[in-house]
């Protein structure tokens, strides 16, 4: 058996141990039992079936070559990448605080075989163009700018548009859409004229000795736009910016917004507007580098839900359990009809919907879910954010749509009681519904915390709240006494005063977040 | 399709081919190795080739050829237990995964059975008679998540909801078996070929009994029929506290025999609810055990008045209120409440059946071996519970948590003498598997076991399903 050195993947050996192949990660159905809404999470494993696709097979199968019962071979390679790296399973699984980390043992696991010779034809054909032509693509890196026409961008701006190899080369409806829409608001922006591959797809199949030249150079070029913000419409760039590049070691002083988080700030700010001319039903899919990997998942929501006459529904699976495309991970290049094949899962999904438009935040997710439906002759239209904003029209400036009446008054109350956050850890996340009115609290430091009047991207805890419940509470100038009667709501519910949870971490993962003595104080423990 | 291709070496590789296809059977190293082990750390051989029957027919046709051939089968389901109940015991066998065989069969509301199968798991089951306005009686296991309903027959599975419906077996009426001739039989009143599947007692001997604990052992199951209940939408919870395990136990045995709680359950000792559910006890120094109750009924009259019934008895048996917030959250967690425990190290578990009231004699023993492998020195966190089953038992897991592999070895030792004492302080295990076999045969009156063997060689005489379970023939 040939010797493999396995010092990336080793980090991971004691949490490889500790999986007890519960299962959840494979053929888990939370929606009714336990009020999540997780339902078979690996979509790899949805389409090939055998269990060594899960993450539990995948732990089982890293254990063995760890201790050597394995061998390494191609079939090990292929294997390696047939994971999207999406994070459902790590999202699903509640073995560890994390969850375990399959996303990262695998890009470990594939760096492994990169470095002891195992490889993937494709995928040195894939580095070979990003380190000659800063793209996978083998495109001509001279005409990276041609996509724009003949629009002129100015040398410095606010904001600096990030269009990415896949919008620049593959999808270039996404990238000429945003610029048109960016224009449309009034935006203040340029882009790169000589803009390289994030490096993202490098991460992901673990050839990562190029990232480094990568990025010092788009770093250098943003930094000479004087731009305070990066805007990006491609997920896996988002990711990327937001997440792998502060990991990797290297500094920026500009802030990274997906372009759906852009959005969202400008129509919050009352800017904005959008109308759509006809009457539409929307489905929203969540491409994993903007939700699992940034947790990015309601300022998508919020853009679609302010267009005027768009009425978005959710597919059964959605946010932070949201099936993955097959898309990412290095799977479309490697691996396209798999993809093909988890895509069209997807489709089926959004046309249960009965949606009329399946729109999505991301190139590779647009690519892979415009060719899942081909594959299974679905009608369903499918575009990217910018383009659907682009089909509507600009509204006119007015208030948002009238919240409940108890929410200011309960966000004001919470504000000015930061006390009854008191023993929750920093980063702590509780998100408030009465009568559908949603906002949240982020806890920011001892007794310090930050109310926003918007639902939370992934909250610990959702907390609904009958409005006459939250008349009662707000009148205590007690924080002890508030705890007290939430307990009690909870404890002894009326028609009339409730209060209901919805645990989005287990039990003990909150406890050690510090919920223990807010739980305590309102004697539910 | 398929990624990783078949080694091809497997003897019946191409015969099962013709049956199944390419994509769904595979005998590559790798594949086989994401099916080496359950949910236990116990092992023995790995399958040869593992295949996905979506068919009945198919499920025949593979049983025809393995006993034509003399080769080993084994019936897997979620492969989640915690026994190593699905691990073959010989080499080269063919591993049934069963769950593409999912789907729901038959609700039939008139009889008030649905009729699954054998491959659906326990929630997804739920979810599926929820949308119709029903329920389960028993839930499933704590693993339910994964846990398919024929796997959890086929072993005899504790869990939620046990207090009021009993064990997983108490709610089938009637199971479809592919015996190892490969004939297809139907079980209950499914021996008429003109009668609905509405009862498991019915004219001839209770055949559903003999296949259901038997490991997978007597024949493939491949459909199953529940019985079902009307969705009960109104449910009130409570939580006792009590200074002694006797006392708790006391007081459990005394609700539990009474029937009114859907789910009953016990932390056996104030170190297990830290373990469990840390700080439920902060504020109550003086308990150290505790029962939860939940009460779920149609009508929320009903529920509040056994839930009354239930305080008044705790007053009587010196039980302090504790609110209700761990039952909620108990409940509301179903089938996701083992897995964060997995924080404190690889479990070990010694899941069995007893009488409520042995509960304290149990755990004189195991506080002796807590002490004697200084557990707690050593790092091993514990938990005692125990689930309210049927009038006056219970199904008392005792699990340690080995923190590190290198605290594996004296963890094992310690959770071997823990196994022996659950026996000797008159335990018997639901399921056996790897975790209890040796034990239970060292026990096992000669004339039962040999019963089953004249049974299983009478069905099985080439011994071809799970060879070996039970001591073989």
């Amino acid at each position: 058996m040939a010797k493999v050195d396995f010092s990336n993947l080793e980090a991971f050996k004691d949490e490889l141990w500790i999986c007890g192949r519960c299962g959840d990660c494979s053929l888990a159905d939370k929606t009714v039992a336990s009020n999540r809404g997780v339902y078979h999470p690996c979509a790899v494993k949805n389409v090939l079936g055998f269990e060594a696709y899960s993450a539990r097979g995948r732990t089982m199968i890293m254990n063995d070559l760890l201790d050597g019962e394995l061998e390494v071979n191609q079939d090990v390679v292929d294997w390696a990448y047939t994971c999207t790296t999406c994070k459902s399973c790590q999202e699903t699984c509640a073995a560890t605080a994390d969850g375990i980390r399959i996303p990262d043992m695998m890009e470990a696991l594939r760096k492994d075989l990169f470095a002891n010779g195992f490889t993937v034809d494709k995928h040195e054909t894939i580095e070979d163009s990003i380190l000659n032509q800063f793209n996978p693509y083998k495109e001509d890196h001279s005409q990276r700018t041609l996509v724009f026409g003949d629009r002129v961008f100015p040398e410095a701006a606010d904001v600096v548009y990030f269009a990415g190899c896949t919008g620049v080369y593959r999808e270039k409806e996404i990238v000429t859409t945003t610029v048109q829409l960016l224009d449309k608001i009034g935006a203040n922006f340029t882009v790169l004229p000589d803009e390289r591959c994030c490096g993202s797809v490098l991460l992901r199949i673990g050839r990562v000795k190029s990232f480094e030249k990568l990025t010092k150079h788009n770093i250098e070029a943003i930094k000479r736009t004087g731009a305070k913000t990066l805007v990006t419409a491609c997920a896996g760039c988002y990711r990327t910016w937001k997440v792998d590049v502060p990991k990797e070691g290297f500094e920026y002083d500009f802030e990274i917004l997906h372009i759906t988080e852009y959005l969202d700030r400008v129509i919050q700010e009352g800017n904005v507007t959008f109308v759509s001319s006809e009457n539409l039903k929307v489905t929203y899919h969540d491409p994993c580098h903007l939700g699992r990997h940034a947790e990015v998942y309601e300022a998508p929501r919020r853009v679609i839900e302010s267009v005027e006459n768009v009425t978005l529904i959710e597919m059964e699976t959605n946010r932070r359990y949201a099936h993955c495309c097959g898309s990412g991970g290095g799977v479309k290049g490697t691996y396209g009809e798999l993809a093909d094949e988890m895509a069209a899962d997807r489709i089926r999904e959004a046309e249960a919907t009965q949606a009329d438009v399946l729109i999505t935040a991301c190139p590779f997710c647009h690519r892979g879910l415009r060719d899942g439906a081909r594959l299974i002759d679905s009608n369903i239209r499918i575009l990217d954010i910018p383009a659907f904003l682009l089909n509507a029209e600009l509204g006119s400036v007015k208030s948002g749509p009238e919240g409940h009446p108890m929410k200011p008054i309960f966000m004001d109350y919470l504000a000015a009681h930061p006390k009854i956050f008191e023993g929750l850890k920093s980063g702590a996340v509780i998100d408030y519904e009465i009568d559908g009115d949603r906002f949240h609290v982020r806890v920011v430091g001892k007794s310090e915390i930050k109310v926003f009047p918007h639902r939370a991207e992934n909250p610990d805890v959702e907390l609904t709240f009958s409005p006459r419940a939250v008349e009662t509470l707000v009148t205590f100038s007690s924080e002890d006494k508030y705890a007290e009667k939430f307990g009690y709501f909870f404890k002894k519910p009326t028609d009339e005063e409730w209060i209901r949870f919805n645990l989005r971490l287990n039990i003990v993962k909150l406890l050690m977040k510090g919920y223990r003595k807010f739980a305590q104080k309102a004697g539910l423990i | 399709m398929s990624i990783v291709k078949s080694s091809k070496i497997h003897p019946l590789y191409d015969k099962l081919t013709s049956i199944v296809g390419e994509d769904r059977l595979n005998d590559n190293p790798l594949i086989i190795s994401s099916y080496s082990k359950d949910s236990s750390h116990l092992t023995d051989q790995r399958p040869g080739i593992v295949v996905m029957p979506t068919s009945v027919e198919e499920v025949q046709a593979i049983v025809n050829l393995c006993r034509e051939t003399k080769t080993p089968l084994i019936p897997a389901g979620g492969r989640n237990g915690i026994c190593g109940a699905c691990i073959p015991r010989t080499k080269g066998s063919v591993m049934l995964d069963m769950v593409k065989m999912d789907q729901l069969i038959e609700l039939n509301e008139d009889v008030m059975t649905v009729t699954i199968e054998a491959g659906l798991r326990w929630a997804e089951l739920i979810r599926r008679l929820d949308e119709h306005g029903y329920k389960l009686g028993f839930r499933g296991p704590y693993g339910g998540n994964a846990a398919t309903v024929a796997g959890s027959v086929s072993l005899n599975s504790m869990g939620y909801a046990a207090s009021k419906f009993g064990p997983a077996p108490e709610g089938v009426v009637s199971l479809e078996i592919v015996l190892p001739n490969g004939e297809v039989i139907r079980t209950g009143s499914g021996w008429n070929p003109d009668a609905e599947l509405f009862t498991r007692y019915s004219s001839f001997t209770d055949l559903t009994g003999l296949f259901i604990g038997d490991h997978g052992t007597l024949g493939v199951k491949t459909k199953i029929t529940l019985k079902i209940y009307p969705k009960a939408n109104h449910s009130t919870y409570a939580d006792f506290g009590f200074t002694s395990l006797e006392k708790a136990t006391t007081f459990f045995y005394e609700v539990q025999k009474r029937g009114l709680t859907e789910e009953l359950n016990c932390l056996l000792a104030r170190e297990a609810a830290d373990t469990y559910f840390p700080g439920l006890l902060d504020s109550h120094p003086e308990v150290n055990s505790t029962l939860h109750c939940v009460f779920q009924e149609i009508d929320q009259q009903l529920a509040q008045r056994k839930l009354e019934i239930v305080q008044e008895l705790a007053k009587e048996f010196e039980g302090k209120d504790l609110g209700n917030f761990a039952a909620q959250i108990h409940w509301a967690e179903i089938f996701n409440e083992v897995q964060p425990m997995y924080v404190n190290g690889f479990w070990l578990n010694t899941c069995h059946l007893r009488p409520i009231k042995r509960l304290p004699e149990l755990m004189e023993r195991m506080y002796e071996i807590f002490k004697k492998y200084r557990l707690e020195k050593n790092g091993i966190k514990w938990i005692a519970d125990a689930l309210g089953v049927d009038r006056s038992y219970s199904a008392a897991w005792i699990t340690i948590f080995a923190p590190t592999k290198d605290k594996m070895e004296l963890a094992e030792q310690a959770w071997n003498d823990m196994l022996n004492a659950a026996l000797e302080t008159g335990g018997c295990p639901y399921w056996t598997g790897l975790l209890w076999e040796k034990r239970a045969l060292a026990k096992v009156h000669e004339p039962f076991i040999e019963t089953y063997r004249t049974i299983k060689r009478a069905i099985d005489p080439d011994n071809i399903l799970s060879p070996h379970v039970f001591g073989g023939v």
